[in-house]
């Protein structure tokens, strides 16, 4: 449907340096199936969708779509019109641009706004609707205008995470539909639950594409296999009981909405906190590190008492309640002795 | 972290605000004294009472030991998803009554 070729896209930016966001892009998109683009931010994968959906004009290459086919494009940011009910956004396009009536411009869009759960907030103005409800909404409002080909440019990353999983439920619909949809997202698991095949990009190259086992499980680039094992890690060293506990917070909210893990936060700064109440001695520093595997969606507390032989977590003396909010806050705990001291790692 | 203590319909209303960890817990200690010799039924407004930890618990239990032997009522309104998960989990929510 699409044939991407050599596509290449470099630009000025405000300090007048050259930027190649595309360099020799080459990939074919056939009818009915699910492309997923992953990769390092500013490696072009925004880029490229947009090039593909006629809204930059590349500097070189060249992109094939079958003749007559109508491209969708889905945003991070939905776009809606805020002074509009959901079913004037949806029905608005139709309209203007493929000379619908009103009657059926309504029929189309209480249709598609059925497809993605919609249909009863169809006269909502979208202020009222939560970030889900709202995504879902542009996805209805593209797909009003038939779209052979949708581009989803990251539909998931401005939503809270507990909208995350309604707007990949109907993403995920429209592919068992036969959508043909090309998916730019940061988050692994999606892609490889969705698409068929994964394009990986970095510094403007496609280097890799293959099959979601391949590129999740056996990458051959290097750069490949850093991206999608990368574990995203935060360390703090205690010292004295005076440390700052809010500035930590904040640091482990910023760190859990990095990694779209926004409902574990409050699991993490439990166990971290209990932790370093049931360990009170800091003569010797004490060591926390929090850790998140996108790919294996993991996320590990590490406490390593430098100096200590038994963990504080099964001293016997240990405050009860710390305890039980430790246990009731971590799936597991286990005890590992090392040279520097001994180590607590929570799964979380 | 912040604790108001007033006298409303008849009962004693604490006010919780803010952050009821380790750090705070020697200040709100001295702060809920008025309640372990309060003669009225005591709600615990934890409305904006954003978290709370063991030490924080133990504060909660100081009220509610103190207020047993006087036959008075203890309860709590307003709770977090998270703090009700820490009530949850360490059985406070048996010791009172959440509203």
């Amino acid at each position: 449907m699409i044939t991407v070729t050599n596509l290449s896209k470099n630009f000025l930016d405000s300090d007048n340096c050259r930027v190649d966001a595309l360099k020799g892009v080459s990939f074919h998109v056939s009818k009915g199936e699910v492309v997923g683009i992953i990769g390092p931010s500013g490696a072009g994968k925004s880029m490229l969708l947009r090039c593909m959906a006629g809204l930059e004009n590349p500097s070189g290459g060249e992109i094939k779509r079958a003749s007559g086919i109508r491209i969708g494009m889905v945003f991070q940011k939905f776009n809606l019109f805020a002074h509009l009910p959901v079913l004037e956004n949806v029905t608005l396009a139709p309209i203007k641009l493929l000379g619908m009536s009103r009657e059926e411009a309504e029929n189309l869009a209480m249709s598609v706004l059925r497809r993605v759960g919609m249909a009863e907030h169809a006269g909502r103005m979208p202020s009222t609707l939560s970030g889900g409800q709202q995504q879902r909404a542009a996805i209805a409002r593209t797909l009003a205008m038939k779209p052979d080909v949708l581009l989803m440019d990251e539909p998931t990353s401005s939503l809270d995470p507990t909208m995350v999983d309604e707007v990949q439920g109907v993403v995920g619909s429209l592919a068992q539909e036969g959508m043909t949809m090309v998916i730019v997202t940061h988050e692994m698991r999606f892609a490889s639950g969705v698409a068929g095949r994964i394009l990986f990009m970095h510094e403007g190259c496609l280097l890799e594409e293959g099959s979601p086992e391949q590129i999740f499980e056996n990458p051959r680039m290097p750069q490949t296999r850093a991206f999608v094992q990368r574990i995203r890690r935060l360390e703090f060293d205690i010292s004295s009981g005076d440390f700052d506990f809010y500035d930590m917070r904040s640091q482990i909210k910023r760190f859990c909405i990095r990694c779209s893990i926004a409902e574990k936060m409050g699991e993490v700064t439990h166990v971290v906190d209990e932790m370093l109440t049931l360990i009170s001695d800091y003569r010797n520093t004490v060591h926390i590190e929090v850790s998140h595997s996108d790919l294996k969606q993991e996320t590990t507390v590490t406490v390593l008492q430098r100096g200590a032989e038994v963990s504080a977590l099964d001293n016997p003396d240990a405050d009860e309640l710390a305890v039980m909010i430790i246990r009731g806050m971590s799936k597991s705990a286990k005890t590992e002795q090392t040279p520097d001291g001994v180590k607590t790692i929570f799964e979380i | 972290m912040t604790t108001t203590i007033k006298e409303q319909n008849g009962e004693i209303v604490a006010f919780f605000e803010g952050s009821l960890d380790t750090a705070a817990a020697q200040k709100t200690e001295k702060d809920i004294q008025p309640l372990l010799t309060a003669d009225k039924n005591i709600v615990l407004n934890c409305e904006k009472l954003e978290y709370i930890s063991s030490s924080g618990l133990r504060i909660i239990l100081q009220i509610l030991k103190a207020a047993k032997p006087r036959g008075l009522h203890v309860s709590a309104t307003g709770m977090n998803k998270d703090i009700l998960k820490v009530f949850t989990l360490t059985g406070f929510n048996n010791l009172l009554e959440l509203k």
